[in-house]
């Protein structure tokens, strides 16, 4: 195997089989994903700060604009089109309930996110709670209602 | 905006990665990317390939050993955060990986990346510091072992050749008398300090008998200043004093939050702040 410029990759998007996609080495995922319809992911600053781009690889949350395409062969991928568990169900409910998607540009990461921090049965203050979700921007400062929303999540899942 | 054009290149063996690289001067290795990636997308390094050995097996191991704890390169920031023998053994570890970005950049983040990436603003680099790490890198002739100490030489800037990965970490276990403290001041949880301080402490009943003391985000790397523990140890913490000896001690440099001048008193404040925290 040598160095190349465009990378074939095969991997599973919301459940669905991308069998050989060739990608160019320089994109990385969040493009790619746009570039395919998924415009759900976001792009905020492409330098890991504000968490719009942030998906699931894998299992765990990551910023889809610091994993390259190329970089996804084999792996499970879900954007927020994807997201149709359980816990999902929960944290879309109460960020609903809590009026805690406002504009929508930074809901995909902060649901992403916030599933994490579900997922870990803990039981949070409000303060960490806010500090669990530091990588997230929301430029509308709803924060008080995602905390709400988070807090009610925690709650609902113990 | 974009990473700026270059080829990929996964490798399948350590052996693979550490030929490529031998072979081109302006290859990059690519672990978790989390620093990596920013660089690209920002410019500010225009490298002829990325030389992918992030899904290379054996080199994301987390072990105790006789008298040290091995980590693998590739272990992410979260397994190093969820693995028992680091929560038992060092959990200090832990509470400054706490302050390492934010949760889904250290699912991918990689111990050994931020080692070797030498980000000067970084806790990691400043923790193996501390510790007096061994770092382990291979190379085409083999493992090579270099003290923490001696691993960064400038802004960026490490002692791995160019046909040399680093593959591991070994940290000396802490002992019982000895205390790892840790401190930083930034403006938002998760960001780069504007002035961070790992200490690592040795007590005799209560006093302080000995204290290493490394900044980081102070300098063009980690900053370790041995004057000014010694003032500290034997004069205890005055102002005026602490400032003078870390302004001839370390060469800072100021960023795009802090200047040098603030940079020198968020460090002084900071060996206030671990002995209050030693106190405690």
């Amino acid at each position: 195997m040598s160095a190349k410029k465009n990378i074939t990759v095969s991997f599973e998007l919301n459940g669905e089989k991308f069998d050989n996609v060739i990608v160019p080495a320089r994109q990385h995922l969040a493009d790619y994903l746009r570039g395919e319809g998924f415009t759900g992911t976001h792009l905020g600053c492409e330098q890991g700060a504000c968490g719009a781009c942030t998906i699931e690889m894998d299992g765990k949350a990551v910023r889809s604009c610091l994993v390259l395409a190329s970089q996804v062969n084999g792996s499970l991928i879900k954007t927020v089109e994807g997201f149709d568990d359980d816990i999902m169900k929960i944290v879309k409910n109460n960020f609903l309930k809590h009026n805690a998607f406002q504009c929508g540009f930074c809901s995909p990461g902060m649901l992403m996110t916030t599933k994490e921090i579900v997922l870990k049965k803990k039981k949070l203050t409000r303060e960490e709670i806010r500090s669990e979700i530091s990588g997230n921007y929301c430029r509308c400062t709803g924060y008080q209602s995602i905390v709400d929303a988070i807090e009610e999540s925690i709650t609902e899942v113990i | 905006m974009k990473a700026p054009d270059f080829s990929y290149y996964e490798a399948e063996t350590l052996s693979d990665a550490i030929k490529f690289k031998s072979q081109d001067d302006e290859a990059i290795i690519l672990a978790g990317g989390q620093s990596l990636l920013p660089a690209l997308n920002m410019r500010l390094s225009s490298p002829s390939c990325l030389i992918d050995i992030s899904k290379l097996k054996d080199l994301n191991d987390i072990r105790l050993e006789d008298n040290s704890i091995y980590i693998g390169a590739l272990a992410t920031h979260t397994q190093v955060m969820e693995s028992s023998i680091i929560i038992e053994k060092f959990p200090s570890l832990v509470s400054i990986l706490k302050m390492v970005a934010h949760a889904a950049i250290r699912n991918k983040g990689t111990h050994g990346g931020s080692i070797s990436y030498g980000d000067p603003a970084a806790e990691l680099p400043a923790f193996a510091v501390a510790m007096n790490a061994e770092i382990i890198v291979s190379g085409l002739n083999g493992n090579r072992s270099i003290a923490a100490e001696d691993f960064y030489l400038g802004l960026f800037e490490t002692d791995i050749k160019s046909d040399e990965i680093l593959i591991g970490i070994n940290y000396p276990l802490v002992k019982n008398n000895e205390k790892i403290v840790f401190e930083e001041i930034c403006r938002r949880h998760g960001d780069y300090a504007m002035a961070g301080l790992i200490a690592k402490v040795k007590t005799y009943q209560s006093t302080i008998e000995k204290l290493k003391l490394v900044f980081f985000a102070t300098g063009d790397r980690p900053n370790v200043t041995s004057k000014t523990s010694e003032i500290v140890v034997n004069n205890g913490y005055e102002y005026s004093v602490i400032k003078k000896s870390l302004s001839s001690e370390i060469d800072f440099a100021g960023d795009l939050n802090s200047s040098e001048e603030m940079k020198l008193h968020l460090a002084t404040i900071l060996i206030s702040k671990i002995l209050k925290k030693l106190e405690n």
